[in-house]
């Protein structure tokens, strides 16, 4: 019995969207990994938030100055600021002027 | 990472790799490679692999995301991540709840590793291949003879602590990095014999023909609910206690969640090329369950050229699945108690697994009881554990605080607000009614009833064992979240 087009046509959604998508995460994360330790090797610091998700953290933070956990989500807000203010290269897409406009809390 | 000054007195994964091979290895069990193919093809085959990929992304993925991130940033075991979210105290008897899951599901989980144990030794004593070889016989000789399955019940928890005893990089890292890729490679193999076998186009047109009706079918969905949910083993303490050793630059989301929720099921999808093309050419019943791995399936090596590789391949292959989801399930209690304990590693490893031991004996003794025990954690045991895990995160500890503490710190991909409602109502109020619905559709039965009582008494008995242990004292400074609001 030949396949009719449908089953192959799932067959390679099926190939693509599980194998493909899990692949593509593999090496996406291997390759991050790689990124990670030759700034590490070379910097000994990795800047820990992207500008996106530092930005979440700030409004958090300013939201909830009171939270119990408000004194380590500064800590972690500081920690990446003063990494990406004394370090070269950066493992996510930080601009010189983005940096510059960036606080301390 | 590889550097050295990274390390922390805690027990860290050695390599990015050996985290995401002991996710893998832990989620990757039995199921994905006999239920998967049988389940995608009873409930419209494509349309149900639709439904089931749509849930990984919606629903799973998250849900693993928020338990990892958990792990990662109390850095402790299910009751010590628990103890920092709710405060000494007898909530964290939610945590004793996620414990006594995972040792209730390995002690009937290790007498079926003994199964595949014993099988995998038999392929390489080629009995699959003897002309004398007939399966239900054999398997029920198996089964009835109390010194085999003990005694492979007894080798399978030697094994389990034996790695267990060398810790989690010289140990669990070093098995599941050779064991994840040559449990694929056995499977891959399988299945470029399998799809060139004559008649192997109707095995594939059963799983993956598209019936589209399906889509609309209430039974399709909860079937596709129920195979994500139990197959990426969200909310059982698993990927919680893998996430604690993550180092301080590691990603959360790709690896602990994307990567997790679809590589797991990529194996699962591997295996229905592997399977179901050759249950279809030699003309074998697909719908005969746990079963078509014991019996259905070894009558047909004989027939098959090389029939002996082929055997070895598939029962070394299933037998890995199973022994690397048994060593990371057991180390989630090992973690544990070895925190909560002054007890070291290796007398930890000692005691939690003789006590496995002791409490599987009734299940490798009988397959009743084996089946009984799957049914009751099954059903309502593991979803228990994964409302107590997701439902600290989602309405204690707060999804946004996790999002923008953990999360997305080091992240691999950026997880936006979206996530939180996913978490905060999604996941819980899916468990329930996986829960509920299991119950309505067997009210009444003894099995119903067990279950029942370990939704009650595992509750009750981790809620008074916790206030009596930590005197029912408030939150304190480790208990810091005052509410799950965001």
């Amino acid at each position: 019995m030949p396949l009719s087009a449908d089953v192959w046509a799932m067959m390679l959604f099926v190939v693509v969207s599980f194998w493909g998508v899990a692949g593509w995460a593999l090496v996406r994360t291997m390759r991050q990994e790689d990124r990670k330790v030759e700034l590490l090797e070379s910097q000994r610091e990795l800047d820990t938030y992207s500008p996106k998700a530092l930005d979440d953290l700030r409004e958090w933070i300013e939201a909830h100055p009171d939270d119990p956990y408000a004194a380590d989500a500064r800590e972690k807000y500081n920690e990446c600021v003063e990494t990406l203010r004394t370090t070269d290269r950066h493992f996510y897409g930080w601009s010189d002027e983005r940096i510059a406009r960036l606080e301390k809390l | 990472m590889s550097s050295d000054a990274l390390k922390t007195a805690r027990g860290q994964w050695g390599s990015r790799f050996g985290f995401l091979m002991a996710m893998i290895g832990a989620m990757v069990g039995v199921g994905n490679i006999w239920r998967f193919p049988y389940v995608a093809g009873e409930n419209g085959g494509g349309a149900f692999i639709l439904a089931y990929l749509l849930i990984l992304f919606v629903i799973a993925a998250p849900g693993l995301i928020a338990e990892v991130a958990l792990g990662r940033y109390t850095e402790k075991g299910v009751i010590g991540a628990f103890r920092d979210v709710v405060g000494p105290g007898g909530l964290v008897g939610l945590g004793v709840v996620v414990l006594l899951v995972n040792v209730a599901l390995m002690s009937y989980y290790s007498p079926l590793v003994g199964w595949t144990l014993y099988y995998a030794a038999h392929s390489f004593l080629f009995t699959f291949t003897s002309a004398a070889f007939r399966p239900e016989p054999f398997l029920d000789g198996f089964l009835a003879n109390p010194a085999l399955t003990i005694a492979m019940h007894t080798i399978v928890m030697a094994l389990v602590a034996g790695v267990l005893l060398f810790g989690i990089r010289e140990g669990v890292e070093r098995v599941v990095v050779v064991a994840v890729p040559a449990l694929v490679l056995s499977l891959a193999a399988i299945t470029v014999r399998a799809v060139t076998l004559p008649g192997a186009d109707e095995g594939l047109a059963f799983t993956f023909g598209v019936r589209w009706e399906f889509l609309t079918f209430s039974s399709t969905w909860i079937a596709a609910l129920g195979q994500a949910l139990f197959s990426t083993g969200l909310g059982w303490g698993i990927a919680l206690t893998v996430g604690s050793y993550l180092r301080k630059y590691d990603d959360v989301p790709l690896g602990g969640g994307i990567f997790t929720a679809i590589g797991e099921s990529s194996v699962a999808v591997l295996a229905a090329f592997a399977i179901f093309p050759i249950v279809f050419a030699y003309g074998l019943a697909p719908d005969t369950g746990a079963t078509l791995a014991f019996v259905t399936l070894p009558q047909v090596f004989s027939e098959m050229a090389a029939g002996w590789i082929w055997a070895i391949l598939f029962f070394v292959g299933f037998f890995l699945a199973a022994f690397t989801s048994a060593i990371v399930i057991t180390e989630v209690a090992v973690t544990t108690v070895s925190e909560e304990t002054r007890l070291s590693r290796r007398q930890t490893v000692l005691a939690v697994c003789g006590l496995i031991w002791l409490l599987g004996l009734p299940s490798a003794l009988s397959a009743d009881v084996l089946d009984f025990a799957d049914f009751v954690f099954g059903n309502w045991g593991l979803p228990l554990a994964t409302l107590c895990i997701i439902g600290v995160i989602g309405w204690k500890l707060g999804p946004e605080r996790l999002r923008v503490l953990s999360v997305n710190q080091n992240a691999g991909v950026y997880v936006g607000r979206w996530w939180n409602g996913v978490v905060k109502y999604v996941v819980p109020a899916i468990m329930l009614f996986i829960m509920a619905y299991f119950a309505y559709d067997s009210f009444g039965d003894p099995r119903m009833i067990a279950g029942m009582v370990v939704l009650v008494s595992f509750p009750l008995a981790g809620y008074a064992v916790m206030r009596y242990l930590e005197g029912g004292e408030e939150p304190g400074p480790s208990g810091k979240a005052a509410g799950g609001d965001d």
